[in-house]
Protein backbone atom coordinates (compact mmCIF):
# COMPACT_ATOMS: atom_id res chain seq x y z
CA UNK A 1 0.00 0.00 0.00
CA UNK A 2 2.10 2.50 -1.47
CA UNK A 3 1.62 6.38 -1.14
CA UNK A 4 -1.71 5.47 0.55
CA UNK A 5 -3.10 3.42 -2.96
CA UNK A 6 -4.79 0.32 -2.02
CA UNK A 7 -5.20 -1.06 -5.51
CA UNK A 8 -2.68 -3.11 -6.54
CA UNK A 9 -0.36 -3.16 -9.13
CA UNK A 10 0.77 -6.40 -10.74
CA UNK A 11 3.43 -7.17 -12.89
CA UNK A 12 4.10 -9.60 -15.61
CA UNK A 13 7.41 -9.65 -17.08
CA UNK A 14 7.44 -5.83 -18.71
CA UNK A 15 3.66 -5.74 -18.07
CA UNK A 16 1.67 -4.10 -15.53
CA UNK A 17 -1.99 -5.49 -14.34
CA UNK A 18 -4.12 -3.64 -12.67
CA UNK A 19 -7.58 -4.50 -11.54
CA UNK A 20 -9.91 -1.50 -10.30
CA UNK A 21 -12.42 -2.70 -7.79
CA UNK A 22 -13.94 -0.04 -5.87
CA UNK A 23 -14.77 3.26 -6.40
CA UNK A 24 -11.88 6.11 -7.90
CA UNK A 25 -12.97 8.90 -5.67
CA UNK A 26 -10.72 12.12 -5.23
CA UNK A 27 -7.52 11.38 -3.21
CA UNK A 28 -7.83 7.81 -3.96
CA UNK A 29 -8.03 8.63 -7.96
CA UNK A 30 -4.90 10.98 -7.09
CA UNK A 31 -3.11 7.91 -5.32
CA UNK A 32 -4.04 5.38 -7.75
CA UNK A 33 -2.82 8.06 -10.55
CA UNK A 34 0.55 8.72 -8.91
CA UNK A 35 1.67 5.21 -7.40
CA UNK A 36 0.87 3.99 -11.33
CA UNK A 37 2.86 6.88 -12.84
CA UNK A 38 5.88 6.19 -10.53
CA UNK A 39 5.56 3.07 -10.82
CA UNK A 40 6.76 3.47 -14.94
CA UNK A 41 8.87 6.01 -13.47
CA UNK A 42 10.63 3.57 -11.33
CA UNK A 43 11.00 0.15 -12.95
CA UNK A 44 9.65 0.76 -16.68
CA UNK A 45 6.66 -0.92 -18.52
CA UNK A 46 5.92 -1.49 -21.73
CA UNK A 47 2.95 -2.41 -21.12
CA UNK A 48 -0.33 -1.28 -18.80
CA UNK A 49 -3.68 -2.98 -18.66
CA UNK A 50 -6.30 -1.15 -16.74
CA UNK A 51 -9.49 -3.76 -16.07
CA UNK A 52 -12.35 -2.07 -14.81
CA UNK A 53 -14.77 -4.98 -15.33
CA UNK A 54 -15.22 -5.28 -11.46
CA UNK A 55 -17.07 -0.94 -12.45
CA UNK A 56 -20.66 -1.16 -11.88
CA UNK A 57 -20.77 3.00 -12.35
CA UNK A 58 -17.83 5.04 -13.97
CA UNK A 59 -19.27 8.93 -13.64
CA UNK A 60 -17.83 11.57 -15.94
CA UNK A 61 -14.72 11.84 -13.23
CA UNK A 62 -13.58 8.78 -12.93
CA UNK A 63 -13.60 8.38 -16.51
CA UNK A 64 -11.41 11.29 -16.51
CA UNK A 65 -9.19 10.05 -13.94
CA UNK A 66 -9.09 6.85 -16.23
CA UNK A 67 -8.62 8.39 -19.49
CA UNK A 68 -5.90 11.01 -17.80
CA UNK A 69 -4.18 8.14 -16.78
CA UNK A 70 -3.92 6.08 -19.41
CA UNK A 71 -2.60 9.20 -22.21
CA UNK A 72 0.21 9.71 -19.71
CA UNK A 73 1.37 6.16 -19.01
CA UNK A 74 1.29 5.47 -22.94
CA UNK A 75 3.51 9.07 -22.63
CA UNK A 76 6.03 7.64 -20.61
CA UNK A 77 6.59 4.47 -22.77
CA UNK A 78 3.74 2.24 -21.49
CA UNK A 79 1.37 1.06 -23.94
CA UNK A 80 -1.87 1.16 -21.80
CA UNK A 81 -5.32 -0.85 -22.69
CA UNK A 82 -8.38 0.05 -20.63
CA UNK A 83 -10.66 -3.52 -20.77
CA UNK A 84 -13.72 -4.92 -19.22
CA UNK A 85 -15.63 -1.94 -19.67
CA UNK A 86 -19.50 -3.42 -19.12
CA UNK A 87 -22.41 -2.49 -21.31
CA UNK A 88 -24.40 -0.20 -19.19
CA UNK A 89 -21.22 1.75 -18.26
CA UNK A 90 -20.33 2.31 -22.24
CA UNK A 91 -23.46 3.36 -22.85
CA UNK A 92 -24.07 5.87 -20.22
CA UNK A 93 -20.41 7.56 -21.19
CA UNK A 94 -21.39 7.80 -24.77
CA UNK A 95 -25.00 9.39 -23.66
CA UNK A 96 -23.18 11.94 -21.58
CA UNK A 97 -20.79 12.68 -24.50
CA UNK A 98 -17.78 10.87 -23.12
CA UNK A 99 -16.27 8.80 -25.45
CA UNK A 100 -12.62 8.66 -24.00
CA UNK A 101 -10.41 8.85 -27.45
CA UNK A 102 -7.49 8.60 -27.92
CA UNK A 103 -7.50 5.81 -25.17
CA UNK A 104 -6.92 2.18 -26.47
CA UNK A 105 -10.11 -0.44 -25.54
CA UNK A 106 -10.26 -4.50 -25.25
CA UNK A 107 -13.30 -6.72 -24.04
CA UNK A 108 -11.15 -8.23 -21.39
CA UNK A 109 -7.69 -8.58 -19.85
CA UNK A 110 -6.81 -11.23 -21.99
CA UNK A 111 -7.44 -9.61 -25.24
CA UNK A 112 -6.08 -6.34 -23.88
CA UNK A 113 -2.55 -8.53 -23.11
CA UNK A 114 -3.22 -9.95 -26.57
CA UNK A 115 -3.51 -6.44 -28.09
CA UNK A 116 -0.01 -5.08 -26.59
CA UNK A 117 1.59 -8.42 -27.80
CA UNK A 118 0.53 -7.13 -31.34
CA UNK A 119 0.86 -4.01 -30.91
CA UNK A 120 -1.17 -2.65 -32.44
CA UNK A 121 -5.13 -2.01 -31.03
CA UNK A 122 -8.79 -1.38 -31.92
CA UNK A 123 -8.21 2.21 -31.03
CA UNK A 124 -7.10 4.90 -32.99
CA UNK A 125 -9.79 6.93 -33.39
CA UNK B 1 -57.63 -9.48 -21.75
CA UNK B 2 -59.45 -8.38 -18.67
CA UNK B 3 -61.28 -4.85 -19.37
CA UNK B 4 -62.23 -4.01 -15.77
CA UNK B 5 -58.81 -3.79 -15.45
CA UNK B 6 -58.05 -2.04 -18.42
CA UNK B 7 -60.35 0.41 -17.49
CA UNK B 8 -59.33 0.94 -14.06
CA UNK B 9 -63.15 -0.22 -13.04
CA UNK B 10 -63.45 -0.21 -8.88
CA UNK B 11 -65.71 0.90 -7.15
CA UNK B 12 -64.12 4.73 -6.83
CA UNK B 13 -64.39 4.49 -10.85
CA UNK B 14 -67.70 3.34 -11.11
CA UNK B 15 -69.36 6.00 -8.40
CA UNK B 16 -67.28 8.84 -10.78
CA UNK B 17 -68.48 7.02 -13.30
CA UNK B 18 -72.43 7.30 -12.40
CA UNK B 19 -72.37 10.60 -10.69
CA UNK B 20 -71.25 11.93 -14.14
CA UNK B 21 -74.04 10.60 -16.28
CA UNK B 22 -76.45 11.36 -13.78
CA UNK B 23 -77.20 7.51 -12.96
CA UNK B 24 -78.96 8.06 -9.20
CA UNK B 25 -80.13 5.04 -6.75
CA UNK B 26 -83.61 6.63 -7.61
CA UNK B 27 -82.76 6.03 -11.48
CA UNK B 28 -82.02 2.41 -10.51
CA UNK B 29 -85.24 2.35 -8.70
CA UNK B 30 -87.23 3.53 -11.43
CA UNK B 31 -85.90 1.30 -13.73
CA UNK B 32 -86.74 -1.52 -11.62
CA UNK B 33 -90.33 -0.14 -11.28
CA UNK B 34 -90.72 -0.13 -15.09
CA UNK B 35 -89.33 -3.77 -15.33
CA UNK B 36 -93.47 -4.84 -16.03
CA UNK B 37 -93.25 -2.69 -19.18
CA UNK B 38 -90.15 -3.88 -19.87
CA UNK B 39 -90.95 -7.69 -19.85
CA UNK B 40 -94.35 -6.89 -21.88
CA UNK B 41 -92.47 -5.45 -24.30
CA UNK B 42 -88.99 -7.00 -24.65
CA UNK B 43 -89.77 -8.98 -27.88
CA UNK B 44 -91.72 -6.60 -29.84
CA UNK B 45 -88.24 -4.52 -29.25
CA UNK B 46 -86.01 -6.80 -30.02
CA UNK B 47 -87.99 -7.77 -33.09
CA UNK B 48 -88.24 -4.30 -34.30
CA UNK B 49 -84.53 -3.60 -33.52
CA UNK B 50 -83.38 -6.98 -35.65
CA UNK B 51 -85.88 -6.09 -38.68
CA UNK B 52 -83.34 -3.04 -38.67
CA UNK B 53 -80.43 -4.61 -37.95
CA UNK B 54 -80.91 -7.49 -41.31
CA UNK B 55 -81.98 -4.31 -43.49
CA UNK B 56 -78.32 -3.41 -43.39
CA UNK B 57 -76.17 -5.56 -45.62
CA UNK B 58 -73.44 -4.58 -43.44
CA UNK B 59 -75.28 -5.35 -40.07
CA UNK B 60 -76.91 -8.38 -41.74
CA UNK B 61 -73.43 -10.06 -42.29
CA UNK B 62 -73.06 -10.28 -38.36
CA UNK B 63 -75.73 -13.15 -38.49
CA UNK B 64 -74.46 -15.53 -41.07
CA UNK B 65 -77.27 -18.20 -40.08
CA UNK B 66 -80.43 -18.52 -38.07
CA UNK B 67 -78.64 -20.28 -35.13
CA UNK B 68 -76.35 -16.93 -34.90
CA UNK B 69 -79.72 -14.40 -34.76
CA UNK B 70 -81.25 -16.64 -32.14
CA UNK B 71 -77.96 -16.93 -29.72
CA UNK B 72 -77.52 -13.05 -30.43
CA UNK B 73 -81.47 -12.49 -29.95
CA UNK B 74 -81.27 -14.50 -26.93
CA UNK B 75 -78.17 -12.55 -25.08
CA UNK B 76 -80.34 -9.03 -26.81
CA UNK B 77 -82.49 -10.22 -24.33
CA UNK B 78 -80.71 -10.54 -21.45
CA UNK B 79 -79.20 -7.24 -22.16
CA UNK B 80 -82.59 -5.42 -22.11
CA UNK B 81 -83.82 -6.94 -19.03
CA UNK B 82 -80.05 -5.85 -17.47
CA UNK B 83 -81.66 -2.13 -18.02
CA UNK B 84 -84.28 -2.73 -15.83
CA UNK B 85 -82.56 -4.82 -13.03
CA UNK B 86 -82.53 -2.04 -10.58
CA UNK B 87 -78.67 -2.66 -10.34
CA UNK B 88 -75.66 -1.33 -11.20
CA UNK B 89 -72.31 -2.30 -9.61
CA UNK B 90 -69.46 -3.74 -10.64
CA UNK B 91 -71.23 -7.08 -11.35
CA UNK B 92 -73.61 -5.19 -13.78
CA UNK B 93 -70.16 -3.25 -15.03
CA UNK B 94 -68.17 -6.84 -15.67
CA UNK B 95 -71.62 -8.21 -17.93
CA UNK B 96 -71.63 -5.29 -19.40
CA UNK B 97 -67.76 -5.06 -20.54
CA UNK B 98 -68.88 -8.70 -21.78
CA UNK B 99 -70.54 -7.24 -24.14
CA UNK B 100 -68.13 -4.99 -25.56
CA UNK B 101 -65.94 -7.63 -25.81
CA UNK B 102 -68.49 -9.69 -27.70
CA UNK B 103 -68.76 -6.41 -30.25
CA UNK B 104 -64.78 -6.09 -30.79
CA UNK B 105 -64.49 -10.23 -30.98
CA UNK B 106 -67.38 -9.84 -33.93
CA UNK B 107 -65.67 -7.11 -35.24
CA UNK B 108 -68.88 -4.44 -34.66
CA UNK B 109 -67.50 -1.11 -35.43
CA UNK B 110 -68.88 1.78 -33.09
CA UNK B 111 -70.37 3.15 -35.77
CA UNK B 112 -72.91 0.15 -35.70
CA UNK B 113 -73.33 -0.07 -32.13
CA UNK B 114 -74.06 3.77 -31.44
CA UNK B 115 -76.57 3.73 -34.45
CA UNK B 116 -77.96 0.56 -33.29
CA UNK B 117 -78.50 1.79 -30.20
CA UNK B 118 -80.42 5.00 -30.98
CA UNK B 119 -82.78 2.77 -32.81
CA UNK B 120 -83.01 0.82 -29.68
CA UNK B 121 -84.49 3.81 -27.67
CA UNK B 122 -85.79 5.05 -29.77
CA UNK B 123 -88.81 1.69 -30.12
CA UNK B 124 -88.34 1.87 -26.36
CA UNK B 125 -89.56 5.31 -26.40
CA UNK B 126 -92.67 4.34 -28.17
CA UNK B 127 -93.76 1.86 -25.63
CA UNK B 128 -93.19 3.75 -22.46
CA UNK B 129 -95.31 6.55 -24.42
CA UNK B 130 -98.02 3.53 -24.86
CA UNK B 131 -97.63 2.37 -21.42
CA UNK B 132 -97.19 5.30 -18.96
CA UNK B 133 -99.76 8.17 -19.60
CA UNK B 134 -98.74 10.95 -17.35
CA UNK B 135 -96.52 12.88 -19.15
CA UNK B 136 -94.38 13.42 -16.00
CA UNK B 137 -93.47 10.08 -15.11
CA UNK B 138 -93.22 9.40 -18.94
CA UNK B 139 -90.28 11.93 -19.14
CA UNK B 140 -89.20 10.98 -15.94
CA UNK B 141 -88.74 7.01 -17.06
CA UNK B 142 -87.41 7.62 -20.36
CA UNK B 143 -84.73 10.04 -18.55
CA UNK B 144 -83.64 7.08 -16.55
CA UNK B 145 -83.31 4.59 -19.17
CA UNK B 146 -81.74 7.10 -21.28
CA UNK B 147 -79.13 7.72 -18.53
CA UNK B 148 -78.57 3.58 -17.66
CA UNK B 149 -78.14 3.44 -22.01
CA UNK B 150 -75.35 5.90 -21.80
CA UNK B 151 -73.65 4.33 -18.94
CA UNK B 152 -73.28 1.17 -20.72
CA UNK B 153 -72.26 2.74 -23.66
CA UNK B 154 -69.63 4.94 -22.54
CA UNK B 155 -68.31 1.55 -20.90
CA UNK B 156 -69.18 -0.24 -24.62
CA UNK B 157 -66.98 2.62 -26.05
CA UNK B 158 -64.17 2.37 -23.74
CA UNK B 159 -63.82 -1.69 -24.38
CA UNK B 160 -63.14 -0.53 -27.96
CA UNK B 161 -60.44 2.15 -27.22
CA UNK B 162 -58.83 -0.69 -24.66
CA UNK B 163 -58.78 -3.37 -26.90
CA UNK B 164 -57.65 -1.59 -30.12
CA UNK B 165 -54.53 -0.23 -27.34
CA UNK B 166 -53.97 -3.43 -26.46
CA UNK B 167 -53.28 -4.54 -30.21
CA UNK B 168 -51.32 -1.62 -30.84
CA UNK B 169 -49.42 -2.02 -27.62
CA UNK B 170 -48.69 -6.08 -28.79
CA UNK B 171 -47.87 -4.59 -32.11
CA UNK B 172 -45.15 -2.14 -30.90
CA UNK B 173 -43.82 -4.78 -28.69
CA UNK B 174 -43.74 -7.21 -31.77
CA UNK B 175 -41.82 -4.35 -33.79
CA UNK B 176 -39.41 -3.89 -30.95
CA UNK B 177 -38.10 -7.27 -31.10
CA UNK B 178 -38.05 -7.15 -34.59
CA UNK B 179 -35.62 -4.00 -34.75
CA UNK B 180 -32.56 -4.95 -32.99
CA UNK B 181 -31.68 -8.43 -34.67
CA UNK B 182 -28.13 -9.12 -33.66
CA UNK B 183 -26.66 -11.61 -35.95
CA UNK B 184 -23.36 -13.57 -35.01
CA UNK B 185 -21.99 -13.49 -38.48
CA UNK B 186 -18.68 -15.76 -37.45
CA UNK B 187 -17.07 -15.85 -34.71
CA UNK B 188 -16.07 -12.44 -33.25
CA UNK B 189 -18.27 -10.55 -35.83
CA UNK B 190 -21.35 -9.61 -35.41
CA UNK B 191 -24.05 -8.05 -37.94
CA UNK B 192 -26.81 -5.45 -36.96
CA UNK B 193 -28.75 -4.82 -39.90
CA UNK B 194 -30.88 -1.83 -39.41
CA UNK B 195 -33.96 -1.89 -41.36
CA UNK B 196 -36.56 1.46 -41.28
CA UNK B 197 -35.96 4.67 -39.35
CA UNK B 198 -33.56 5.22 -36.45
CA UNK B 199 -35.43 7.81 -34.02
CA UNK B 200 -33.49 8.15 -31.01
CA UNK B 201 -35.69 5.63 -28.99
CA UNK B 202 -34.84 3.11 -31.42
CA UNK B 203 -31.06 3.99 -31.49
CA UNK B 204 -30.99 3.86 -27.65
CA UNK B 205 -32.42 0.25 -27.68
CA UNK B 206 -30.18 -0.42 -31.17
CA UNK B 207 -27.11 0.86 -28.79
CA UNK B 208 -28.08 -1.03 -25.54
CA UNK B 209 -28.28 -4.29 -27.62
CA UNK B 210 -25.39 -4.36 -29.60
CA UNK B 211 -23.20 -3.58 -25.91
CA UNK B 212 -24.68 -6.31 -24.43
CA UNK B 213 -24.31 -8.75 -27.06
CA UNK B 214 -20.53 -7.42 -27.84
CA UNK B 215 -20.08 -8.64 -24.52
CA UNK B 216 -21.69 -11.96 -24.27
CA UNK B 217 -20.52 -12.90 -27.45
CA UNK B 218 -17.11 -11.26 -26.84
CA UNK B 219 -17.54 -10.28 -30.74
CA UNK B 220 -14.37 -7.63 -31.60
CA UNK B 221 -16.11 -6.28 -34.74
CA UNK B 222 -19.73 -5.39 -35.43
CA UNK B 223 -20.90 -4.47 -38.93
CA UNK B 224 -23.55 -1.77 -38.95
CA UNK B 225 -25.60 -1.77 -42.10
CA UNK B 226 -27.62 0.97 -42.41
CA UNK B 227 -28.91 -0.20 -46.68
CA UNK B 228 -32.26 -0.10 -44.96
CA UNK B 229 -32.55 3.12 -43.53
CA UNK B 230 -34.40 5.15 -45.49
CA UNK B 231 -32.81 8.63 -44.20
CA UNK B 232 -29.51 9.35 -42.69
CA UNK B 233 -29.35 12.82 -41.30
CA UNK B 234 -27.28 14.76 -38.92
CA UNK B 235 -29.85 12.59 -36.10
CA UNK B 236 -29.35 9.10 -37.51
CA UNK B 237 -25.45 9.92 -37.93
CA UNK B 238 -25.18 10.98 -34.34
CA UNK B 239 -26.51 7.89 -33.34
CA UNK B 240 -24.19 5.53 -35.44
CA UNK B 241 -21.17 7.66 -34.07
CA UNK B 242 -22.32 7.60 -30.59
CA UNK B 243 -23.22 3.48 -30.82
CA UNK B 244 -19.50 3.17 -32.20
CA UNK B 245 -17.62 5.62 -29.69
CA UNK B 246 -19.63 2.76 -27.13
CA UNK B 247 -18.70 -0.10 -28.82
CA UNK B 248 -15.19 1.07 -29.00
CA UNK B 249 -15.20 1.72 -25.19
CA UNK B 250 -15.87 -2.08 -24.82
CA UNK B 251 -12.93 -2.72 -26.91
CA UNK B 252 -14.64 -3.65 -30.24
CA UNK B 253 -14.61 -2.47 -33.31
CA UNK B 254 -17.54 -1.35 -35.67
CA UNK B 255 -17.84 -1.41 -39.78
CA UNK B 256 -20.81 1.15 -41.24
CA UNK B 257 -21.82 -0.68 -44.16
CA UNK B 258 -24.67 -0.38 -46.83
CA UNK B 259 -23.59 3.37 -47.86
CA UNK B 260 -25.56 4.09 -50.89
CA UNK B 261 -24.71 7.12 -53.48
CA UNK B 262 -27.49 9.27 -52.13
CA UNK B 263 -26.64 8.62 -48.25
CA UNK B 264 -22.86 9.31 -49.28
CA UNK B 265 -23.82 12.14 -51.12
CA UNK B 266 -26.13 13.46 -48.10
CA UNK B 267 -23.81 12.65 -45.31
CA UNK B 268 -21.08 15.17 -47.14
CA UNK B 269 -23.40 17.46 -47.69
CA UNK B 270 -24.39 17.46 -44.10
CA UNK B 271 -21.06 17.75 -43.09
CA UNK B 272 -21.70 14.56 -41.13
CA UNK B 273 -17.57 13.23 -39.78
CA UNK B 274 -17.64 9.29 -39.88
CA UNK B 275 -13.71 9.05 -39.68
CA UNK B 276 -13.96 7.41 -36.61
CA UNK B 277 -15.58 4.23 -38.36
CA UNK B 278 -14.60 1.64 -41.53
CA UNK B 279 -16.85 2.30 -44.00
CA UNK B 280 -17.79 0.04 -46.84
CA UNK B 281 -20.52 0.70 -49.06
CA UNK B 282 -21.49 -3.19 -49.73
CA UNK B 283 -22.30 -5.63 -46.89
CA UNK B 284 -20.08 -8.40 -48.70
CA UNK B 285 -16.84 -5.82 -48.30
CA UNK B 286 -17.78 -5.38 -44.85
CA UNK B 287 -18.15 -8.58 -43.61
CA UNK B 288 -14.47 -9.02 -45.57
CA UNK B 289 -12.91 -6.06 -43.46
CA UNK B 290 -14.41 -7.80 -40.48
CA UNK B 291 -12.88 -11.36 -41.24
CA UNK B 292 -9.65 -9.37 -41.69
CA UNK B 293 -9.81 -7.41 -38.44
CA UNK B 294 -10.24 -10.75 -36.48
CA UNK B 295 -7.41 -12.39 -38.88
CA UNK B 296 -9.70 -14.67 -41.01
CA UNK B 297 -9.38 -14.25 -44.90
CA UNK B 298 -12.03 -15.48 -47.69
CA UNK B 299 -10.70 -17.78 -49.85
CA UNK B 300 -11.58 -19.32 -52.95
CA UNK B 301 -11.51 -23.08 -53.39
CA UNK B 302 -10.38 -24.10 -56.47
CA UNK B 303 -12.92 -26.69 -58.35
Amino acid sequence: MRSGNPIPILRIKDTLLVTVEVDLHDRLAEAFQADMLATIERQGAAGLVIDISGLDIVDSYVARVLAETARMTSLMGAETVIVGMRPEVAATLVRMGYTMSGVRTALDVDAGLGLLSRGHGSSSA
Amino acid sequence: MDFMVALKLDERELSIRRAFVGLHDEDLQRLASLRPIAEKHTSEVIEDFYRVLLSQEETRAMFPDPATLERAKRAQYEYFMGLFAGRCDLDYAADRLRVGTTHERIGLAPKWYIGAYTRYLWFLHHRLHDEIPSPEEREAAFESVHKMVTFDMTLAIDTYIAAYLDSLDRHRAAIRELSTPVIAVHEGVLLLPLVGALDAKRSERVMEAVLLRVVEEQARVVILDIAGVPVVDTGVADHLLKTTAAVRLLGAQTVLTGISASVARTMVQLGVDVSTMHTKSRLADGIQLALSIVGKTIQEVAG
